[in-house]
């Protein structure tokens, strides 16, 4: 199998590559020091097996295993990681493949037999037992099977368009594959529901305004107001858009 | 962030017994009653013993019921003061109690006909009531406070004890170290036999935890030997400026609180910045004190997530308070892109 291995950690990574090259049966294809880079990796390389460092600067393990799963052929994910009992028990609870630091061959080997691919619920349901980040810091978007990772802080707002779901961010507009009701389940704290089917940033919200037909109307910072029928705010959510805003 | 007051609330409800509670209560009628029995025992009317009794228990009974409910309403209030304060305050009001009843009981001895009762003047009944529930209740106050600050430091030295295991090395740190030096062993096999002599090192220190203080010259090896195995590990993205020069190396030190902060500084500061970072260690005199600051850039999305190194901080919180009462204090500075710990104590110079 084709193994990249991801660790901020030099000799962590070093270790890994002398147990896999001494065993043979595996080929290691790159090495990351960082989520971001180990996803270029992945979409370059499509490696079968990603052994990932759980407690990384930037993107953690977890999120970083997130976004993997949006690659057209997503490899298998073994975590690794020194201590984190917590995270350990939701490993085990939702059998997903982990090696500890030291690592040791035999288990390594048995991981690398068992390694399967993880769900984006299996994973989002590990980050909750085990409270490595409750949030991801990034949505991710992919064209022609490349992967752009867009920070949530940049986010303005999410529409919901049928079948797809829109992210208008400080540099343009993508299509992700997440539900809005799951978007709005991950950042419901920075975020507020304006109607069925849109999801704003409180930040990104200078102020309400009404229309000459007596609806309400969300403006952006930075005056992005174009999309007009998309922040019409409905009445069903004004108390609640109101009241989040008096708070923030 | 001050210790000190956080620390005085905590100990302070001890001072003082729930004097609400029917357990207190009946100490209290029973204590009244001794004094009653001494009292009688010492006077020379001898001859009738029972009576005289009776009418002294009935006497104090009253009084000691009377103050009772005086401190019971009183307590909670007491509590929020200085223990100075408290005792002043609540001797004042037991003993203007006293004076009233006392008066109360002469007046309805005397508008009664049985003056009998009482066989004294007016004067000197309430003097002697004032001088005898003035011992009194001194003896018992100061009984309650020694008392209390027995069990203080009890729970104050228990709680040191654990702090001391609780600091010990982070499992986190040992695992990864021990990684580590499985990947020099093929790699770089000088390096790996100093990483395992400098682990052993660290993890003597850390047995040797429980000798309260430490020169700052072996409190500051230690810390540079915890960074040396960080070191192994983390590559550049660690670095440690050490300004310490002006400090004496002779003066003590609670021991292992140098090297817990900066682990606290590079578990949740530079380990968490993808490009790793400074951690800034400097120390001055201040007047008597010592002052050292020890300072780590976070990373912006982690400034939010607040909470992570309490433990740690509340430990050294305690052997500081332990070591050095409020004459120490251990402050926190947070901001979006650094944090800060400073540590305030008294230079004092000793053999270990």
């Amino acid at each position: 199998m084709n193994v990249l291995i991801v660790d901020d950690e030099a000799p962590a990574r070093d270790r890994l590559r002398q147990l896999l090259d001494e065993d043979g049966a595996h080929t290691v294809v790159g090495e990351a020091g960082n989520g971001k880079r180990a996803l270029e990796l992945a979409a370059e390389l499509t490696p079968d097996v990603v052994l990932l460092d759980i407690r990384m600067p930037g993107l953690s393990g977890i999120e970083t295993a997130h976004h993997l799963n949006m690659l057209d052929s997503p490899p298998a994910v073994i975590f690794t990681t020194a201590y984190d009992e917590y995270a350990i028990e939701a490993f085990e609870a939702s059998a997903i493949g982990y090696v500890l630091k030291p690592v040791r061959r035999e288990r390594l080997d048995q991981a690398l037999e068992l390694a399967g691919r993880l769900s984006n619920s299996v994973l989002g349901d590990v980050a909750r037992k085990s409270g490595i980040s409750e949030r991801r810091n990034h949505v991710c978007t992919r064209s022609q099977g490349e992967l752009k990772l867009i920070p949530v802080n940049d986010v303005h707002y999410f529409i919901a368009d049928q079948k797809y779901v829109s992210v208008f961010h400080a540099d343009g507009q993508d299509l992700i594959d997440d539900s809005l009701k799951a978007l709005e389940e991950e950042f419901g704290n920075a975020f507020v529901r304006i109607h069925r089917g849109a999801l704003v940033s409180l930040a990104a919200i200078e102020s309400l305004r009404k229309t000459e037909d007596g609806r309400t109307q969300v403006v952006l910072r930075g005056g992005g107001t174009d999309n007009d029928e998309g922040l019409m705010v409905s009445r069903r959510h004004l108390t609640n858009v109101k009241r989040r805003l008096k708070k923030g | 962030m001050a210790s000190a007051p956080e620390a005085n609330d905590k100990y302070s409800q001890a001072y003082l017994p729930d004097f609400c509670a029917a357990g207190t209560i009946l100490v209290i009628l029973l204590v009244a009653e001794l004094v009653a029995i001494v009292l009688t025992l010492a006077s020379f009317e001898t001859s009738n013993f029972l009576t005289e009794l009776s009418k002294m228990s009935m006497y104090l009974l009253w009084l000691a019921l009377l103050g009772t409910a005086v401190m019971c309403r009183l307590r909670p209030w007491a509590e929020k003061q200085g223990n100075t304060q408290a005792f002043v305050v609540c001797f004042v009001v037991l003993e203007v109690m006293c004076l009233l009843l006392a008066e109360f009981t002469y007046q309805l001895t005397v508008t009664f006909g049985q003056a009998v009762i009482i066989d004294d003047t007016h004067a000197g009944f309430i003097l002697r009531t004032f001088a005898i529930s003035s011992i009194v209740i001194a003896l018992a106050m100061r009984y309650l406070y020694v008392s209390s600050e027995w069990r203080r430091s009890i729970v104050l030295e228990a709680q040191a004890r654990i702090s001391a295991l609780q600091a010990l090395i982070r499992p986190h740190f040992l695992f990864n170290s021990m990684n580590t030096i499985a990947s020099l062993t093929r790699s770089d096999p000088k390096q790996a036999e100093e990483a395992v002599e400098d682990l052993a090192d660290l993890l003597r220190a850390n047995l040797n935890a429980s000798e309260d203080r430490t020169t700052l010259k072996e409190e500051l090896e230690v810390a540079a030997i915890y960074q040396r195995i960080e070191k192994l590990r983390l590559g550049d993205r660690l670095s440690v400026r050490w300004d310490v020069g002006e400090l004496p190396m002779r003066a003590l030190i609670p021991s292992l609180t140098i090297q817990p902060l900066l682990e606290n500084a590079i578990y949740h500061g530079i380990e968490l910045l993808p490009d790793g970072g400074e951690v800034n260690v400097s120390g001055k005199r201040v007047d008597d004190d010592l002052r050292i600051d020890i300072r780590n850039p976070v990373a912006p999305d982690q400034s939010r997530k607040k909470g992570g190194n309490k433990m740690a901080m509340a430990n050294i919180r305690q052997r500081f308070e332990l070591a050095y009462g409020s004459r120490a204090t251990v402050d926190v500075e947070e901001t979006d892109a650094s944090y800060s710990v400073q540590l305030q104590f008294p230079c004092e110079e000793g053999v270990v």
